[in-house]
Protein backbone atom coordinates (compact mmCIF):
# COMPACT_ATOMS: atom_id res chain seq x y z
CA UNK A 1 0.00 0.00 0.00
CA UNK A 2 1.29 3.66 -1.29
CA UNK A 3 1.99 6.33 1.87
CA UNK A 4 -0.79 8.07 -0.03
CA UNK A 5 -3.28 4.99 0.39
CA UNK A 6 -2.07 4.49 4.01
CA UNK A 7 -3.35 8.26 4.69
CA UNK A 8 -6.55 8.76 3.10
CA UNK A 9 -7.15 5.35 5.14
CA UNK A 10 -5.97 7.02 8.16
CA UNK A 11 -7.89 10.19 7.68
CA UNK A 12 -11.24 8.15 6.28
CA UNK A 13 -10.86 5.89 9.85
CA UNK A 14 -9.99 8.97 12.27
CA UNK A 15 -12.74 11.83 11.25
CA UNK A 16 -15.49 8.92 10.55
CA UNK A 17 -15.76 9.98 6.74
CA UNK A 18 -17.64 8.31 3.73
CA UNK A 19 -14.38 7.52 1.13
CA UNK A 20 -16.52 10.34 -1.29
CA UNK A 21 -15.65 13.30 0.94
CA UNK A 22 -11.40 12.73 1.07
CA UNK A 23 -9.40 14.80 -1.01
CA UNK A 24 -5.71 16.47 -0.30
CA UNK A 25 -7.95 19.89 -0.07
CA UNK A 26 -9.81 18.70 2.52
CA UNK A 27 -10.07 21.63 4.97
CA UNK A 28 -10.23 20.63 9.30
CA UNK A 29 -12.80 23.19 9.03
CA UNK A 30 -15.21 21.89 6.77
CA UNK A 31 -14.87 18.32 9.02
CA UNK A 32 -17.25 18.01 12.12
CA UNK A 33 -14.74 15.72 14.04
CA UNK A 34 -11.63 17.08 12.94
CA UNK A 35 -11.57 18.63 16.42
CA UNK A 36 -9.63 19.06 19.09
CA UNK A 37 -9.65 15.12 20.09
CA UNK A 38 -9.88 14.64 16.20
CA UNK A 39 -6.04 16.58 16.13
CA UNK A 40 -5.14 14.34 18.87
CA UNK A 41 -6.65 10.71 17.14
CA UNK A 42 -4.89 11.81 13.51
CA UNK A 43 -1.42 12.80 15.72
CA UNK A 44 -1.80 9.00 17.33
CA UNK A 45 -2.95 7.21 13.68
CA UNK A 46 -0.01 9.66 12.35
CA UNK A 47 2.13 7.93 15.18
CA UNK A 48 1.10 4.00 14.22
CA UNK A 49 1.16 4.23 10.59
CA UNK A 50 4.11 6.68 9.93
CA UNK A 51 6.24 6.51 12.21
CA UNK A 52 6.73 9.94 13.00
CA UNK A 53 5.25 12.04 16.38
CA UNK A 54 4.16 15.50 15.15
CA UNK A 55 4.91 18.10 17.63
CA UNK A 56 2.01 20.11 19.26
CA UNK A 57 2.50 22.90 17.02
CA UNK A 58 2.64 20.57 13.92
CA UNK A 59 -0.69 18.78 14.91
CA UNK A 60 -2.43 21.81 15.66
CA UNK A 61 -1.13 23.84 12.68
CA UNK A 62 -2.41 21.19 9.89
CA UNK A 63 -5.52 23.09 8.14
CA UNK A 64 -5.52 20.59 5.08
CA UNK A 65 -4.93 16.86 4.79
CA UNK A 66 -2.12 18.44 2.42
CA UNK A 67 -0.82 19.96 5.04
CA UNK A 68 0.28 16.32 6.56
CA UNK A 69 2.26 15.50 3.24
CA UNK A 70 4.36 18.19 3.48
CA UNK A 71 5.00 17.66 6.79
CA UNK A 72 5.49 14.29 6.75
CA UNK A 73 7.77 14.62 3.58
CA UNK A 74 9.60 17.34 5.30
CA UNK A 75 10.75 14.19 7.61
CA UNK A 76 11.61 11.92 4.66
CA UNK A 77 8.56 10.23 4.31
CA UNK A 78 7.49 10.19 0.81
CA UNK A 79 4.92 10.83 -0.86
CA UNK A 80 5.86 10.67 -4.41
CA UNK A 81 4.00 8.03 -6.89
CA UNK B 1 -3.46 20.78 39.66
CA UNK B 2 -5.42 21.41 43.07
CA UNK B 3 -6.16 18.88 45.44
CA UNK B 4 -9.19 18.22 47.93
CA UNK B 5 -8.06 18.22 51.31
CA UNK B 6 -7.73 14.83 53.09
CA UNK B 7 -10.16 14.81 56.57
CA UNK B 8 -10.22 11.32 58.63
CA UNK B 9 -13.70 10.63 59.82
CA UNK B 10 -12.88 11.89 63.52
CA UNK B 11 -11.14 15.09 62.22
CA UNK B 12 -14.01 15.75 60.09
CA UNK B 13 -16.46 15.22 63.11
CA UNK B 14 -14.61 17.42 65.47
CA UNK B 15 -14.30 20.20 62.37
CA UNK B 16 -18.04 19.65 62.04
CA UNK B 17 -18.50 20.04 66.09
CA UNK B 18 -16.38 23.46 65.73
CA UNK B 19 -18.92 25.05 63.63
CA UNK B 20 -22.53 23.67 64.96
CA UNK B 21 -25.42 24.27 62.20
CA UNK B 22 -23.75 25.25 59.27
CA UNK B 23 -23.37 21.72 57.74
CA UNK B 24 -26.11 19.32 56.10
CA UNK B 25 -25.84 15.67 55.01
CA UNK B 26 -26.78 14.26 51.79
CA UNK B 27 -26.28 10.83 51.72
CA UNK B 28 -27.23 7.25 50.46
CA UNK B 29 -30.23 6.38 51.74
CA UNK B 30 -29.36 2.93 54.02
CA UNK B 31 -25.91 5.11 55.14
CA UNK B 32 -27.61 8.07 56.05
CA UNK B 33 -28.59 7.19 59.64
CA UNK B 34 -25.63 6.23 60.28
CA UNK B 35 -23.65 9.03 59.37
CA UNK B 36 -26.24 11.77 60.80
CA UNK B 37 -25.20 9.52 64.39
CA UNK B 38 -21.13 9.79 64.03
CA UNK B 39 -21.11 13.50 62.40
CA UNK B 40 -24.25 14.57 64.43
CA UNK B 41 -25.27 16.67 61.49
CA UNK B 42 -29.05 17.14 59.97
CA UNK B 43 -29.26 15.14 56.44
CA UNK B 44 -31.24 16.53 53.80
CA UNK B 45 -33.54 14.49 51.40
CA UNK B 46 -32.32 16.24 48.42
CA UNK B 47 -30.04 18.85 47.72
CA UNK B 48 -32.90 21.28 46.41
CA UNK B 49 -33.64 20.71 50.27
CA UNK B 50 -30.78 22.57 51.23
CA UNK B 51 -31.43 25.51 53.66
CA UNK B 52 -29.81 28.76 52.91
CA UNK B 53 -28.06 28.56 55.90
CA UNK B 54 -26.07 26.16 55.17
CA UNK B 55 -22.40 26.65 54.56
CA UNK B 56 -20.92 23.33 54.45
CA UNK B 57 -22.47 20.50 52.11
CA UNK B 58 -21.77 16.80 53.15
CA UNK B 59 -22.13 14.33 50.03
CA UNK B 60 -21.91 10.58 51.30
CA UNK B 61 -22.34 7.86 48.08
CA UNK B 62 -21.06 6.47 45.68
CA UNK B 63 -19.45 8.22 42.27
CA UNK B 64 -23.06 9.21 40.67
CA UNK B 65 -24.42 10.82 43.70
CA UNK B 66 -20.74 12.88 44.43
CA UNK B 67 -21.37 13.73 41.24
CA UNK B 68 -24.22 15.05 41.37
CA UNK B 69 -23.16 17.11 44.61
CA UNK B 70 -20.05 18.61 42.48
CA UNK B 71 -22.25 19.84 39.70
CA UNK B 72 -25.16 21.13 41.63
CA UNK B 73 -22.16 23.27 44.45
CA UNK B 74 -20.99 24.94 40.85
CA UNK B 75 -24.13 26.30 39.10
CA UNK B 76 -26.28 26.59 41.89
CA UNK B 77 -24.48 27.01 45.12
CA UNK B 78 -20.92 28.21 44.37
CA UNK B 79 -20.01 29.47 47.40
CA UNK B 80 -20.82 26.32 50.03
CA UNK B 81 -17.87 23.87 51.52
CA UNK B 82 -18.08 20.50 49.56
CA UNK B 83 -16.87 17.28 51.45
CA UNK B 84 -17.30 13.87 49.66
CA UNK B 85 -17.36 11.04 51.70
CA UNK B 86 -17.22 7.68 48.99
CA UNK B 87 -19.56 4.92 50.18
CA UNK B 88 -17.06 2.73 47.93
CA UNK B 89 -13.67 2.94 45.87
CA UNK B 90 -13.68 3.05 42.15
CA UNK B 91 -14.77 6.19 40.26
CA UNK B 92 -12.64 8.29 42.37
CA UNK B 93 -14.66 10.97 41.73
CA UNK B 94 -13.84 12.46 45.23
CA UNK B 95 -10.95 13.52 44.24
CA UNK B 96 -11.76 14.68 40.68
CA UNK B 97 -12.68 17.82 38.70
CA UNK B 98 -14.39 15.68 36.68
CA UNK B 99 -18.01 14.71 36.32
CA UNK B 100 -19.85 11.87 34.34
CA UNK B 101 -23.39 11.67 34.86
CA UNK B 102 -26.13 9.90 32.68
CA UNK B 103 -28.35 12.59 31.20
CA UNK B 104 -31.58 11.55 29.12
CA UNK B 105 -29.99 7.92 28.46
CA UNK B 106 -26.11 9.55 27.67
CA UNK B 107 -23.15 10.56 29.49
CA UNK B 108 -22.49 14.06 29.68
CA UNK B 109 -18.72 14.70 30.76
CA UNK B 110 -17.29 17.65 32.16
CA UNK B 111 -13.95 18.66 33.18
CA UNK B 112 -13.77 21.85 35.62
CA UNK B 113 -11.65 22.90 38.53
CA UNK B 114 -14.90 24.24 40.01
CA UNK B 115 -16.18 20.81 40.44
CA UNK B 116 -13.13 19.86 42.64
CA UNK B 117 -15.11 19.08 45.65
CA UNK B 118 -12.78 21.01 48.85
CA UNK B 119 -12.26 17.70 50.79
CA UNK B 120 -12.76 13.89 50.99
CA UNK B 121 -13.05 11.66 54.01
CA UNK B 122 -11.73 8.17 53.84
CA UNK B 123 -14.38 5.85 56.07
CA UNK B 124 -13.11 2.69 55.64
CA UNK B 125 -16.59 0.61 57.39
CA UNK B 126 -18.58 1.28 54.73
CA UNK B 127 -17.27 -1.25 52.63
CA UNK B 128 -17.67 -3.66 55.31
CA UNK B 129 -20.58 -4.97 54.11
CA UNK B 130 -19.76 -4.53 50.16
CA UNK B 131 -21.21 -7.87 48.24
CA UNK B 132 -17.67 -9.20 46.87
CA UNK B 133 -18.71 -8.79 42.81
CA UNK B 134 -19.25 -4.88 43.59
CA UNK B 135 -16.18 -4.61 45.68
CA UNK B 136 -14.10 -6.15 42.78
CA UNK B 137 -15.84 -4.36 39.90
CA UNK B 138 -15.26 -1.04 41.59
CA UNK B 139 -11.14 -2.11 41.58
CA UNK B 140 -11.78 -2.79 37.99
CA UNK B 141 -12.97 0.59 37.66
CA UNK B 142 -9.81 2.07 39.77
CA UNK B 143 -7.73 -0.44 37.53
CA UNK B 144 -8.85 1.25 34.60
CA UNK B 145 -8.26 5.20 35.21
CA UNK B 146 -4.94 4.09 36.09
CA UNK B 147 -3.85 1.90 32.94
CA UNK B 148 -5.84 4.41 30.75
CA UNK B 149 -4.19 7.68 32.40
CA UNK B 150 -0.50 5.94 32.39
CA UNK B 151 -0.92 5.40 27.96
CA UNK B 152 -3.03 8.26 27.17
CA UNK B 153 -1.46 10.51 24.28
CA UNK B 154 -2.32 13.46 26.55
CA UNK B 155 -0.20 12.35 29.28
CA UNK B 156 3.32 13.70 30.38
CA UNK B 157 6.43 11.59 31.35
CA UNK B 158 6.05 12.79 34.97
CA UNK B 159 2.65 12.14 35.30
CA UNK B 160 3.37 8.73 33.75
CA UNK B 161 5.95 8.26 36.42
CA UNK B 162 3.62 9.33 39.28
CA UNK B 163 0.83 6.60 37.77
CA UNK B 164 3.62 3.96 37.34
CA UNK B 165 4.28 5.02 41.05
CA UNK B 166 0.54 4.15 41.75
CA UNK B 167 0.09 0.94 39.29
CA UNK B 168 2.88 -0.83 41.24
CA UNK B 169 1.23 -0.43 44.80
CA UNK B 170 -2.33 -1.45 43.08
CA UNK B 171 -0.53 -4.58 41.56
CA UNK B 172 -0.12 -5.50 45.49
CA UNK B 173 -3.65 -4.92 46.48
CA UNK B 174 -6.26 -7.78 46.44
CA UNK B 175 -9.23 -7.54 43.88
CA UNK B 176 -12.00 -7.11 45.91
CA UNK B 177 -12.79 -5.92 49.39
CA UNK B 178 -9.66 -3.81 50.90
CA UNK B 179 -9.79 -0.49 52.35
CA UNK B 180 -6.57 1.09 51.07
CA UNK B 181 -8.35 1.39 47.58
CA UNK B 182 -10.02 4.35 48.62
CA UNK B 183 -6.29 6.02 48.26
CA UNK B 184 -5.54 4.78 45.59
CA UNK B 185 -8.69 4.97 44.04
CA UNK B 186 -8.78 8.36 44.57
CA UNK B 187 -5.07 8.75 43.42
CA UNK B 188 -6.02 7.05 39.86
CA UNK B 189 -8.76 9.33 39.19
CA UNK B 190 -7.24 12.14 39.74
CA UNK B 191 -4.14 11.06 37.93
CA UNK B 192 -6.22 10.49 35.05
CA UNK B 193 -8.13 13.76 34.93
CA UNK B 194 -4.88 14.94 33.86
CA UNK B 195 -4.43 12.85 31.28
CA UNK B 196 -7.87 11.64 30.10
CA UNK B 197 -8.83 7.74 29.56
CA UNK B 198 -8.96 5.67 26.45
CA UNK B 199 -11.12 3.11 24.76
CA UNK B 200 -12.54 1.28 28.22
CA UNK B 201 -14.16 4.07 29.00
CA UNK B 202 -15.58 4.76 25.73
CA UNK B 203 -16.96 1.64 25.60
CA UNK B 204 -18.17 1.60 28.91
CA UNK B 205 -20.00 5.41 28.20
CA UNK B 206 -21.19 4.50 24.93
CA UNK B 207 -23.28 0.82 25.74
CA UNK B 208 -23.77 1.39 29.51
CA UNK B 209 -27.60 3.41 28.88
CA UNK B 210 -28.17 1.28 25.91
CA UNK B 211 -27.75 -1.89 27.60
CA UNK B 212 -29.43 -0.56 30.81
CA UNK B 213 -32.67 -0.57 28.33
CA UNK B 214 -32.00 -3.93 27.28
CA UNK B 215 -31.50 -5.23 30.34
CA UNK B 216 -33.73 -9.00 31.46
CA UNK B 217 -35.63 -8.79 34.57
CA UNK B 218 -33.13 -11.25 35.92
CA UNK B 219 -29.91 -9.57 35.15
CA UNK B 220 -27.49 -7.75 37.05
CA UNK B 221 -27.24 -3.98 35.22
CA UNK B 222 -24.07 -3.77 33.54
CA UNK B 223 -22.79 -0.59 35.21
CA UNK B 224 -19.74 1.53 34.45
CA UNK B 225 -17.76 -0.55 36.94
CA UNK B 226 -18.74 -3.85 35.73
CA UNK B 227 -18.20 -2.38 32.07
CA UNK B 228 -14.58 -1.29 32.78
CA UNK B 229 -13.82 -4.55 34.29
CA UNK B 230 -14.95 -6.21 31.55
CA UNK B 231 -13.56 -4.72 28.59
CA UNK B 232 -9.70 -4.15 30.12
CA UNK B 233 -8.35 -7.03 29.11
CA UNK B 234 -9.89 -6.60 25.46
CA UNK B 235 -8.94 -3.35 25.00
CA UNK B 236 -5.39 -3.76 26.27
CA UNK B 237 -5.01 -6.51 23.86
CA UNK B 238 -6.13 -4.71 21.19
CA UNK B 239 -4.20 -1.84 22.39
CA UNK B 240 -1.17 -3.90 22.02
CA UNK B 241 -1.53 -5.33 18.87
CA UNK B 242 -1.58 -1.68 17.07
CA UNK B 243 1.02 0.08 19.26
CA UNK B 244 4.11 -0.62 21.58
CA UNK B 245 3.16 1.71 23.89
CA UNK B 246 1.93 -0.72 26.73
CA UNK B 247 4.84 -2.70 26.55
CA UNK B 248 7.07 0.61 25.87
CA UNK B 249 5.79 2.84 28.53
CA UNK B 250 5.73 -0.28 31.57
CA UNK B 251 9.34 -1.23 30.78
CA UNK B 252 10.63 2.39 31.02
CA UNK B 253 8.93 3.09 34.39
CA UNK B 254 9.56 -0.30 35.96
CA UNK B 255 6.09 -1.57 36.28
CA UNK B 256 5.68 -4.86 36.01
CA UNK B 257 3.62 -5.15 32.46
CA UNK B 258 2.60 -8.67 32.60
CA UNK B 259 0.97 -8.13 36.34
CA UNK B 260 -1.18 -5.94 34.86
CA UNK B 261 -2.31 -8.04 32.38
CA UNK B 262 -2.87 -10.99 34.64
CA UNK B 263 -4.93 -8.46 36.84
CA UNK B 264 -7.21 -7.35 33.53
CA UNK B 265 -7.41 -10.97 32.67
CA UNK B 266 -8.69 -11.67 35.76
CA UNK B 267 -11.20 -9.43 35.56
CA UNK B 268 -12.69 -10.48 32.67
CA UNK B 269 -15.96 -12.71 32.31
CA UNK B 270 -16.57 -14.11 29.04
CA UNK B 271 -20.17 -14.80 29.70
CA UNK B 272 -21.17 -11.31 30.78
CA UNK B 273 -18.87 -9.86 27.99
CA UNK B 274 -20.32 -11.71 25.32
CA UNK B 275 -23.77 -10.51 26.73
CA UNK B 276 -22.50 -7.02 25.99
CA UNK B 277 -21.75 -7.48 22.13
CA UNK B 278 -25.12 -7.37 20.36
CA UNK B 279 -25.28 -3.75 22.42
CA UNK B 280 -21.52 -3.02 21.71
CA UNK B 281 -21.91 -3.56 17.56
CA UNK B 282 -24.90 -1.69 17.71
CA UNK B 283 -23.43 1.51 18.99
CA UNK B 284 -20.17 1.09 18.02
CA UNK B 285 -20.17 4.49 15.69
CA UNK B 286 -21.17 5.89 19.35
CA UNK B 287 -18.00 4.27 21.30
CA UNK B 288 -15.77 5.66 18.31
CA UNK B 289 -17.23 9.09 18.76
CA UNK B 290 -17.28 9.54 22.69
CA UNK B 291 -14.77 11.94 23.54
CA UNK B 292 -12.26 9.35 25.62
CA UNK B 293 -12.33 6.56 22.42
CA UNK B 294 -10.97 9.17 20.80
CA UNK B 295 -7.91 9.83 23.35
CA UNK B 296 -6.93 6.01 23.26
CA UNK B 297 -3.31 5.36 23.26
CA UNK B 298 -4.17 3.87 19.97
CA UNK B 299 -6.29 4.76 17.35
CA UNK B 300 -9.27 3.45 17.19
CA UNK B 301 -10.90 2.66 13.76
CA UNK B 302 -14.28 1.41 12.41
CA UNK B 303 -13.06 -2.04 11.74
CA UNK B 304 -11.72 -2.84 15.13
CA UNK B 305 -15.25 -3.37 15.77
CA UNK B 306 -14.51 -7.43 14.90
CA UNK B 307 -11.52 -7.41 16.92
CA UNK B 308 -14.16 -7.40 20.11
CA UNK B 309 -17.20 -9.36 18.67
CA UNK B 310 -14.59 -12.28 16.94
CA UNK B 311 -12.95 -12.21 20.77
CA UNK B 312 -9.54 -11.84 18.70
CA UNK B 313 -7.91 -11.19 22.09
CA UNK B 314 -7.91 -14.48 23.16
Amino acid sequence: MSNHDKLRELIIDTFLLDPSEYSLDLARESVDTWDSLGIVSMAVGVHETFGYHFTPEEATGIERVSDIVRVLESKGISFAA
Amino acid sequence: MARPDVLSLDELAAALRAQPGEAYLWSLPRFAARAQQRLSVPAVPSLDDLPEKARVLIVLGGGARIDEAKLWRRDVRPGLRLIAIPSLWGSGAEASPVVALDRDGKKRIELDDALLPDARCVWPELAEDLPEWRAREACGDAWSHAVEGFLSPLGGEGLRAEIAQLLRSMIALPLGRDAAWFEASAAACAAQARAGVGLVHGIAHAIEGPLARDLRPDERAFGHARLCSLFLAPVLALNRELSPKFDDFTAAHGVDGAAVLAVADALFDRTSYRRTLGVLEANWRSVLLDPCSRTNSALVRPQHLTFFTEERFR
